[in-house]
């Protein structure tokens, strides 16, 4: 029996919509995963928990590493402590999308002087900001 | 090796692919490292993280660079063209101006998602290889060509989990990009050692298929095994095991550019030297083992 060369419309999937469903699906997976990697959400189903919080912790020292290379004399002068207080501000102000690493930087500083921990800034350094 | 049996893997690659340039061998450029990459011996091109420079100001080594005649490949690590939204017409606008002002060859970027809804990973993180994912990255990947004035290779990633929802081994997933977009490809050896460690994925059955004439680069870096986990960190040592993926890659086909990702740590100029020379070395047993020694 030969096929129907020309199916009606309403049987010929409209790729358009079956894309944009794909594109939900693929949205609400994507966004489950990073919120339990970012935000302390629960991991979703079926992903190894343990290798989940090694990618967690990876994302929070890169996090770390571009603050720091944003306020290298910050990141010094808290030395040790820099990675310990990044990690609890990071927990508490997940990185928004698009959001630069100089701003994230910057409410890390803000952060710092809210809870009283900011580290009193060289005065010889960086004088022209 | 897939492919026919008499298929020659030194043979022409097919008409329909963009023409990749000869690249030779190469580093990263990176801010901290400028005056060593401009005095390091042999190398053939550079490599820019695009978000890191203002098309507008271009760092005065790039300059430098490009006055040499050396080519610079704008490589981007936030286009996010595995997420699930259609890519920022901005920071495509943004990439393509990266190429510009640097009369960039081809840009390069990652098939990986760097944003999900409101929230931001500032990182590259896997794409779940679904038919829904497929769909929807061969049509950003198209999207992000119309947007672009070179060709574009995308970059397979380190990953440190596995999606349970995978229909399609890394391949597959690869070589059907490759077929629905005609996309290039940026391979990281180190890249599917991580994978062998982390996930499990054979690297040689990957490259087996892969369709390698795609191939617009490979990139080579360091990294370091902690508690059973591959680390990508490229502020350690190529170890030997990359280096072996590189010479089976080079006896499977010719590698049009080979360039070394350093991102910290860095050793002195000399130890850069030694590991660039290391490298060539990997390459010139592969090619030699091809019996070829043809292409570059």
């Amino acid at each position: 029996m030969a096929a129907d060369p020309e199916p009606s419309a309403a049987d010929r999937p409209d790729p358009e919509r079956s894309l944009a469903g794909a594109r939900d699906r693929l949205a609400a997976g994507q966004r489950a995963l990073l919120a339990a990697l970012v935000a302390g959400a629960t991991a979703p189903d079926g992903f190894d928990p343990e290798r989940l919080r090694v990618q967690a912790r990876s994302l929070t020292l890169k996090r770390t590493r571009v603050a720091a290379a944003h306020h290298p004399w910050l990141a010094e002068a808290l030395g040790p402590d820099h990675a310990v207080l990044f990690a609890r501000y990071a927990h508490a102000h997940p990185l928004t999308a698009g959001r630069s690493g100089h701003a994230d930087a910057e409410s890390f500083e803000a952060y710092l002087r809210d809870t009283g921990a900011m580290p009193k800034r060289p005065r010889r350094l960086f004088r022209r900001r | 090796m897939s492919g026919a049996p008499n298929s020659d893997p030194h043979g022409p690659v097919s008409p329909e692919s963009p023409a990749l340039p000869a690249l030779g061998h190469g580093i990263g450029w990176r801010p901290a490292i400028d005056l060593t990459v401009e005095r390091l011996p042999g190398v053939d091109f550079v490599e820019v993280v695009a978000e890191g420079i203002d098309p507008g100001r271009l760092p005065e080594s790039l300059r430098v660079l490009r006055g040499r005649g050396v080519p610079v490949v704008p490589h981007g690590v936030s286009l996010s063209l595995g997420g699930a939204g259609r890519p920022d017409p901005a920071r495509l606008a943004r990439l393509a101006a990266c190429a510009e002002a640097l009369d960039a060859p081809l840009v390069s970027e990652h098939i990986a998602f760097t944003r999900a809804g409101d929230l931001d990973a500032g990182h590259l993180l896997p794409v779940p290889r679904t038919k829904d994912a497929l769909a929807v990255v061969a049509e950003n990947i198209r999207i992000a060509r119309d947007h672009l004035p070179v060709p574009l290779a995308l970059e397979n990633v380190a990953p440190l989990f596995a999606w349970p929802d995978d229909e399609l081994t890394e391949g597959e997933f690869l070589h059907e990009l490759a077929d629905r977009t005609g996309v290039s490809l940026l391979l990281d050896v180190a890249n599917l050692h991580t994978a062998r460690v982390n996930t499990g994925a054979d690297p040689y059955a990957t490259l087996d298929r892969l369709p390698l004439e795609r191939l617009a680069y490979v990139h080579v870096a360091g990294g370091i095994e902690r508690d059973g986990v591959w680390h990508d960190t490229h502020t350690h040592p190529v170890p030997a095991p990359v280096l072996d993926l590189l010479t089976d890659l080079a006896r499977r086909a010719p590698l049009p550019g080979v360039l070394l990702e350093r991102d910290g740590d860095y050793p002195p100029d000399a130890d850069l030297a030694a590991e660039l020379a290391a490298i060539r070395t990997a390459v010139d047993r592969g090619r030699n083992a091809s019996g070829g020694g043809r292409g570059r």
